[in-house]
């Protein structure tokens, strides 16, 4: 699981009870890919930097979210084949990592001593076999000189 | 603008040493949604300024750009004004 964050630009000419049933959709559709909506915060009308089809103002939502790496595909596709959306942008949220990796300290130490009784009848099965090889191997040299 | 004075500077003089703005405020990870602080990083037209202009470390400029790049894409910064 990630956390991600969605901003999207939905056309202002749609009205209130549409605009508010769309987001609801998206944060819907979140939740059914097994994602979990955190934040949804509507900065409301404002000026874009730049005229996108003409327009020179959107509703901006912005929505936070844990979910898994598929979600975000899906939500972008949605979000494109919306006609009411303007723009849109998933970016994934930087998790803080601690910078000590927890690691029991004597593990590497331990682990050789725990073992030790279980090799040793290794070794010993090992042997017998490794006893057979050469005498095999002296017969089969053996054999040449016979003929 | 002092920077501009800087780089014209007579011989001889050293320039005082810029630092990082993000290393002093401590900030780890640089929102593309605070337009006000990322509009200080570009010129008049729209352009980032490079590091020897904002004085950035070179994390916090790598940082910045990408910043920069996503407000443009969703049009809270223009990408060129004129």
């Amino acid at each position: 699981m990630n956390k991600y964050e969605v901003i999207y630009i939905i056309d202002t000419a749609m009205e209130e009870g549409a605009r508010k049933e769309l987001i609801q959709k998206f944060a819907d559709l979140i939740a059914a890919n097994g994602g979990a909506v955190e934040k949804v915060d509507e900065w409301g009308k404002r000026r874009l930097a730049y005229a996108i089809d003409y327009k020179v103002e959107g509703y901006y939502v912005l929505m936070q979210f844990t979910a898994g790496p598929d979600v975000p595909k899906e939500l972008q596709r949605n979000l494109q084949i919306n006609e009411n959306v303007i723009r849109s942008q998933v970016v994934k949220l930087l998790q803080k990592k601690s910078s000590v990796k927890p690691r029991p300290v004597r593990a590497p130490f331990a682990a050789p001593a725990a073992e030790a009784p279980v090799a040793a009848p290794v070794q010993e099965a090992v042997a017998p076999v490794a006893e057979e090889a050469p005498a095999a191997s002296a017969e089969t040299v053996a054999a040449p000189a016979e003929a | 603008m002092s920077e501009d004075r800087a780089v014209r500077r007579p011989r001889g003089r050293k320039p005082r040493r810029k630092v990082c703005s993000f290393c002093v405020d401590k900030i780890e990870y640089i929102d593309y949604k605070d337009v006000n602080r990322l509009r200080r990083f570009t010129n008049e037209r729209g352009k980032i300024l490079p590091r020897r202009m904002s004085g950035n470390c070179a994390k916090h400029q790598r940082q910045l750009s990408e910043a920069i790049k996503r407000a443009r894409a969703i049009a809270l910064m223009p990408y060129t004004v004129d």
